[in-house]
C-alpha cells in the first residue's frame, strides 16, 4: 500500500506544480486519437492537466479569450509511451546481480540529454528500469521527460522489479538456475520468518514469553522487493534474451506476475509467446538477418511482423542512438515489414500504457486522460515529419522553434573565415 | 555453395535469354536520376539495355512484354561509392607497408559475401569496393555489379580509384621505436598526422622522379610507382578519406601540390569549407547520414557532424555523394538517402547522390547511374517512393534481368 501513498503524494504535489488553471485548446489539426476515429480539423481541450474535450471544430466551442495552440495543417497525436528503457541511467546495471533493493530513482539523471531527445521525438512517458545484465536488478519507475528532479519527473514509483534471464558470463542454464535459486531463497526466508513468528505466538500462548511482549521483527528491507515479487504484489519485468529462454520465462510467469521483455532473436518462440496472453516489449532492433545453414540463403526477419502474425501483442522500444532511436523510424519499420499501421501506432501508445497500468492516464487522446499531446508537422510515419510541439499535462514542454541543439545541427554553418594561403613546404 | 552455383547458372541462362527480349514497365512514377520524375512512366528495355523512357505516351515496341506495375515506383539501381562491407577489415587493409598503391581491391572481392546480397536486396546494383583506411595509400578500388556470384557481368571497371587516407587512422596502433627488440610490425612510421602526410609527399615525390627517370632510362617497372604515376596523370580517380576540417584541407593541399584531383571520402566536416571544395571541384562523399545524433556523438578523427552538411554542399555547388561508408551501423543505401531528404535535400538531389553522381565520380556513368537510352537496364521497383520509410524494393533488375532473391 505504501507505494500507492507515495504515488498519490507525488501526484498531488505535481498537480499543484504542473497543472494549468486555464484551459488550453489545441485546434485546427488532424487529431489522431488512437483510441477513436481520426478527426480532421479537430479541437482538444485540456484543463488542469487532463483532456476535457475532444471533437471536430464545429462541435467544441473555443472561448474568444482562451489559450489556443494552433495546429492547423499539422497532426495531433498522443505522446509516445515507452514500456521499457534504461534512458539516462548513469550505469544501468549494479555490479552485483541479486540487488532487488536498488532503485532507478537513485540513478535517473534529470539533466541527461536522453530526456531532451525524448521530447524532440514526441515521447511523453518513459518506464525506466535497470539494465539487462543482472538477475534481480532493482526497482523501476515511470517518469515524464520534464522536470529538474526525479520527484518532479515521477509519474509512478515502484512500478516493478527488473529480472533478467540473460547469461552473465556463464552458461544460459546457469542463469536460469540462479534465478530459480534466488526466488527459492526468498521463499525459504519467508517460510523461516513465518515459522519463527508461529513459534513466538505459540510460546507466548504457553506463557514462556511475557504477554506484553510483541513480535517486532519486520521483513528484511533488502529482501522486501523480492518478497513482494513472490507474493505477486510487485510486477516482475523479465528480460528474455532469445527464443531459448522463452519456455523458462513462461514457467516463471505461472508463479509470478510478469511482463516479458524480449531480445532480438525470438522468431522461433512466437507461438509460445502467444500462450502468454499478454503483450511483450520488443527489442529496439526490429529487423535482423538469419542464414539458412543448409542453403546459405539469408532472410530478413522482422520481430514485430513475426509476433503480429502469431497473435502476440507488443510494445516497441527505442534505441540509444541512430535510426532506432526515432519513433517514426520504428513505426515505419513495422509497416515496411507488413505490420498493420494501426497495430504499429498502438505499440507506442495504448499497448505500453496498458502494460504499465496507466491506460487511464496516457496512450490516447480521450476525455479524462493526461493532456499529453505531440503536434507533428506531418504524417507520423514520414521521413520528413518533425515534432513541432509537445504538451505534457497541458503544459508546453517542447517547441521545435526553440530547440537550440536541433537548430544547431540543421543550420547552415557560417562560411569559415579566410585562411592564409598554402603554407605547406612542398615536400622535403 | 551448391545453391550459389545453381543461382549462377540460372542467372547466366536468364542473362542469355534477356539478350533479345523486349520489356516495357509501366509504373506510377519513374525517377530516371539527373532530372525530375516522370509520372505514369514507361521504361522500355531491349536486350538488357534501356531503349526508351518517358510518360504514358511512350511508344511500346511490338512484341514487348508489358509489365503493369500499378502504384509501384522505379528508380535506377543504386550505386554505393564507398563500399567497405565485403570481407573482414583484415582483408581490405594491407599492413606490410604504409604505402601500397598497387594493392587491388578486386583481389579481395567476394561476390558471394552475404553483405553483397543484402545490398542488392536493398536496391544497390553497383558497388565501389575499395581498400580500407589503415594504410596511408591503400590501393586501387574496383567497380562491380551486385549480380549473383561470378556472373561475367560482375566486373564493371577495374582499378578505377586510388585510396589515400588522412587523419589518425593510418597511424593507429603504430609505435615509435625506442630501443629494445622490435617484435611487431607496428613499430613503424607514421605515428602522427604529420607522418601520415609526409608518407603521401614522399610517395608522390618519388613517383614524380620515377616518371622522369623511366622516360629517360627505361628502367624496369615498379608497380607501386606505376599506379602513382597514373594518379598524377589523372588516369585514376583519387579518393582521399578526410573527416575533420584540417584533414580535408590537407587533402586538398596535397592534391594541389602534386597536381592531381581528389574526391573527399567521409567528409564529415566538409560543411565548414563548402565554397573551397566547390572551387577545387572536389566531389565529397558523405557516409551514413542516419548515424548522426542531435545529442553528443562526434565522429571519428574528432570531426563534428551536422545534419545540414548535405544541403550546405548543395547550396555551394559541391557535387556530393551519399554512401554507406565505413559505418557498420549504416542503413541500406536508399534509406541513407532518405535521411538526407529528412535533413533538407530535395528527393531529386538525394537520388542523384546515390545513383548518377557516384557513377560519374567513378567514370561509369556511360553504363549505370541513370535510366537513359543506351545504358544498362539496372533498375529497382519500389512499393512506393523510395524516400518513404515504409518503401521496400520489390524487384531488382541488373542488365534487364530480374534477380531472384
Amino acid at each position: 500500500m505504501n507505494k500507492h501513498l507515495i504515488g498519490a503524494a507525488i501526484a498531488a504535489a505535481l498537480s499543484l506544480s504542473l497543472a494549468a488553471q486555464d484551459t488550453v485548446f489545441v485546434k485546427g489539426g488532424k487529431v489522431v486519437t488512437v483510441s477513436g476515429p481520426v478527426i480532421e480539423n479537430g479541437v482538444v481541450a485540456i484543463a488542469n492537466g487532463r483532456i476535457t474535450k475532444v471533437g471536430p471544430a464545429d462541435q467544441v466551442e473555443v472561448p474568444w479569450d482562451a489559450q489556443v495552440i494552433d495546429a492547423t495543417g499539422k497532426v495531433v497525436m498522443p505522446t509516445w509511451v515507452l514500456a521499457h528503457s534504461q534512458g539516462s541511467l548513469r550505469s544501468a546495471n549494479e555490479n552485483m546481480q541479486n540487488v532487488p533493493y536498488v532503485s532507478v530513482a537513485d540513478a535517473i539523471d534529470p539533466s541527461s540529454t536522453f530526456f531532451e531527445d525524448c521530447l524532440r521525438n514526441g515521447v511523453g512517458t518513459i518506464h525506466i528500469l535497470p539494465g539487462n545484465a543482472t538477475l534481480l536488478g532493482g526497482i523501476g519507475m515511470i517518469v515524464r521527460p520534464a522536470g529538474r528532479t526525479v520527484e518532479d519527473m515521477a509519474v509512478r514509483t515502484r512500478t516493478g522489479l527488473k529480472l533478467s534471464l540473460q547469461a552473465q558470463g556463464g552458461a544460459r542454464l546457469q542463469q536460469v538456475r540462479r534465478m530459480r535459486r534466488a526466488l527459492e531463497e526468498i521463499r525459504e526466508y519467508l517460510a523461516d520468518f513465518d515459522r519463527r513468528k508461529a513459534e513466538f505466538d505459540k510460546e507466548k500462548a504457553a506463557g514462556a514469553i511475557p504477554a506484553d511482549k510483541q513480535w517486532t521483527e519486520e521483513y528484511d528491507r533488502l529482501k522486501k522487493p523480492g518478497i513482494d515479487l513472490v507474493q505477486k504484489k510487485l510486477k516482475g519485468w523479465m528480460y528474455v534474451p532469445s527464443s531459448a529462454e522463452v519456455d523458462e520465462a513462461l514457467r516463471l510467469a505461472e508463479e509470478l506476475e510478469l511482463a516479458i521483455v524480449v531480445g532480438q532473436d525470438v522468431e522461433k518462440a512466437a507461438s509460445k509467446l502467444a500462450r502468454f496472453k499478454a503483450p511483450v516489449v520488443l527489442d529496439e532492433n526490429l529487423e535482423y538477418w538469419t542464414r539458412d545453414e543448409e542453403t546459405e540463403a539469408e532472410r530478413k526477419v522482422c520481430t514485430a511482423k513475426v509476433l503480429a502474425d502469431a497473435g502476440v501483442g507488443f510494445a516497441l522500444s527505442l534505441g540509444a542512438g541512430g535510426p532506432t532511436s526515432y519513433p517514426w523510424w520504428q513505426l515505419a519499420t513495422c509497416v515496411r515489414n507488413g505490420v498493420d499501421r494501426k497495430v504499429a501506432i498502438e505499440s507506442l501508445t495504448t499497448v505500453p500504457a496498458q502494460m504499465l497500468g496507466i491506460g487511464d492516464d496516457v496512450g490516447s487522446i480521450s476525455e479524462g486522460k493526461f493532456g499529453n499531446l505531440q503536434i507533428l508537422s506531418g504524417d507520423p510515419l514520414a521521413a520528413t515529419t518533425w515534432v513541432e510541439t509537445v504538451l505534457l499535462e497541458g503544459k508546453v514542454a517542447y517547441e521545435r522553434s526553440k530547440d537550440q541543439r536541433l537548430q544547431y545541427l540543421l543550420k547552415a554553418p557560417e562560411p569559415a573565415p579566410a585562411k592564409p594561403a598554402n603554407t605547406g613546404n612542398g615536400g622535403d | 555453395m551448391k545453391a550459389h552455383t545453381i543461382a549462377c547458372v540460372l542467372a547466366l541462362a536468364a542473362a542469355v535469354a534477356a539478350q533479345d527480349e523486349i520489356h516495357a514497365y509501366k509504373a506510377a512514377r519513374i525517377w530516371p536520376a539527373g532530372g525530375s520524375p516522370v509520372e505514369q512512366g514507361v521504361l522500355v528495355v531491349v536486350g538488357g539495355k534501356v531503349a526508351a523512357i518517358g510518360g504514358a505516351d511512350t511508344a511500346i515496341p511490338e512484341g514487348a512484354k508489358v509489365h503493369d506495375l500499378g502504384s509501384a515506383v522505379i528508380t535506377p539501381g543504386l550505386v554505393d561509392a564507398s563500399w567497405q562491407r565485403t570481407g573482414s577489415p583484415e582483408d581490405r587493409n594491407e599492413q606490410s607497408s604504409e604505402v601500397t598503391p598497387h594493392m587491388r581491391a578486386i583481389d579481395a572481392w567476394d561476390p558471394l559475401d552475404p553483405q553483397v546480397v543484402r545490398a542488392r536486396k536493398g536496391g544497390v546494383t553497383t558497388l565501389h569496393h575499395t581498400p580500407g583506411n589503415r594504410a596511408v595509400i591503400g590501393g586501387l578500388g574496383v567497380v562491380v555489379k551486385t549480380t549473383p556470384a561470378s556472373a561475367p557481368t560482375t566486373l564493371l571497371k577495374d582499378d578505377v580509384s586510388l585510396r589515400i587516407t588522412m587523419g589518425a587512422e593510418p597511424s593507429m596502433g603504430n609505435r615509435a621505436i625506442r630501443g629494445g627488440s622490435v617484435d611487431s610490425i607496428y613499430y613503424r612510421r607514421p605515428t602522427t598526422r604529420m607522418g601520415v602526410v609526409w608518407e603521401v609527399r614522399r610517395a608522390f615525390s618519388k613517383a614524380q622522379d620515377y616518371q622522369q627517370r623511366t622516360i629517360a632510362e627505361g628502367s624496369p617497372a615498379d608497380p607501386a610507382m606505376e599506379v602513382l604515376v597514373r594518379a598524377l596523370q589523372g588516369k585514376v580517380t583519387v579518393i582521399t578519406t578526410a573527416r575533420a576540417e584540417q584533414d580535408i584541407r590537407t587533402a586538398l593541399r596535397l592534391a594541389d601540390e602534386f597536381g592531381y584531383k581528389t574526391a573527399i571520402d567521409e567528409g564529415v566536416e566538409s560543411h565548414v569549407m563548402a565554397e573551397e571544395l566547390a572551387a577545387a571541384g572536389a566531389t565529397v562523399m558523405v557516409g551514413a547520414p542516419s548515424a548522426d545524433r542531435v545529442s553528443g556523438a562526434g565522429g571519428s578523427d574528432g570531426a563534428e557532424p551536422r545534419w545540414s552538411t548535405l544541403s550546405r554542399l548543395a547550396t555551394a555547388g559541391v557535387p556530393f555523394v551519399v554512401t554507406t561508408g565505413g559505418n557498420a551501423a549504416a542503413l541500406p543505401l536508399a534509406q541513407e538517402a532518405m535521411f538526407a531528404v529528412r535533413f533538407g535535400l530535395t528527393p531529386e538531389l538525394a537520388l542523384d547522390a546515390v545513383t548518377l553522381r557516384p557513377a560519374r565520380l567513378l567514370g561509369v556513368d556511360d553504363r549505370v547511374g541513370s535510366l537513359a537510352p543506351g545504358k544498362d537496364a539496372d533498375f529497382v521497383i519500389w512499393s512506393t517512393d523510395p524516400f518513404d520509410p515504409t518503401a521496400v524494393a520489390t524487384a531488382v533488375h541488373v542488365n534487364g534481368t530480374r534477380i531472384q532473391d
